[in-house]
């Protein structure tokens, strides 16, 4: 296949990886505050994506695929909370173990990797028009 | 002369597309753990000729590499990774890398539009 048309479907590939990232902080994020349904119930348990490249050939093009969508295993923060309807016997309500930080950061990563890949887009497109315009304008 | 001149054209601006879906790669995989950055053998590299490749002789024959393409990408021999997670993507080289590609994609373009109008002008008088 034409290397430039392989570099945009990369970039694209890219793009599909970010975007899905992007997906799983703004979960993260609308569930920063999500507690159990039932009392002593454990919340929300904040979801990581890890990616991988997917080579089907040595020389070939490195497309990057999502490896795993897992759950973060760290422990839940409990707050007291005695009137809420997942709190235990002792008042005490186990908190999803979101840091809302690290999903900005995470969220700020996202969009500029997402941006590079537009940018290879972007570049790529103009190359392929520069040659195409080898063509034009021949009368 | 001016066969030449378009022939080696054409094999830099095959180079030029490798390198640039090199790039892409590179950045597509900048948040991929354990992912080594890949780059293109040198120009003078591919002038040189000195790989060997096997000739189809029939067309029923599958070439070796997809199509042609002369170029062969390679990890990056790079320092040691300087993130946890064993990535040596720098995306600030990488874009610089595809900048350059750009401009040298352009100049090559410019040069075959040139000499494309003067073999049209001596060929039409």
């Amino acid at each position: 296949m034409d290397a430039l048309s392989t570099a945009l479907k990369v970039a694209a590939s890219g793009l599909t990886a970010q975007s899905e990232r992007l997906r799983v902080v703004s979960e993260n994020l609308a569930n920063a505050q999500s507690t159990g349904p039932t009392p002593g119930s454990d919340p929300y348990q904040r979801k990581t994506i890890s990616f991988a490249a997917e080579l089907d050939h040595p020389n070939g093009p490195a497309f990057v695929e999502i490896a795993a969508v897992g759950r973060d295993d760290t422990a839940f923060p409990t707050e007291y909370q005695p009137g809420n309807e997942a709190a235990n016997d002792a008042g005490y309500v186990k908190m999803p173990n979101v840091n809302v930080l690290i999903e900005m950061a995470d969220m700020r990563e996202a969009n500029r990797s997402y941006q590079a890949n537009l940018q290879v887009i972007k570049q790529a497109r103009e190359l392929i028009s520069m040659t195409i315009d080898l063509m034009r304008n021949q009368s | 002369m001016q066969v030449n001149l378009f022939d080696l054209a054409t094999k830099q601006s095959q180079w030029l597309s490798v390198r640039q879906s090199a790039i892409a790669g590179n950045i597509a995989n900048v948040n991929t753990p354990g992912f080594h950055a890949l780059e293109v053998e040198p120009f003078d590299k591919v002038l040189d000729g000195t790989r060997v490749a096997i000739k189809a002789t029939q067309v029923s024959h599958l070439s070796g590499d997809a199509g042609p393409e002369p170029v062969s990408i390679r990890e990056r021999a790079d320092g040691p990774a300087v993130l946890p997670s064993k990535n040596n993507v720098v995306l600030e080289n990488e874009l610089m890398d595809a900048g350059e590609v750009r401009r040298a994609f352009e100049l090559n373009a410019g040069i075959v539009k040139a000499f494309n109008r003067m073999t049209m002008l001596v060929s039409k008088g």
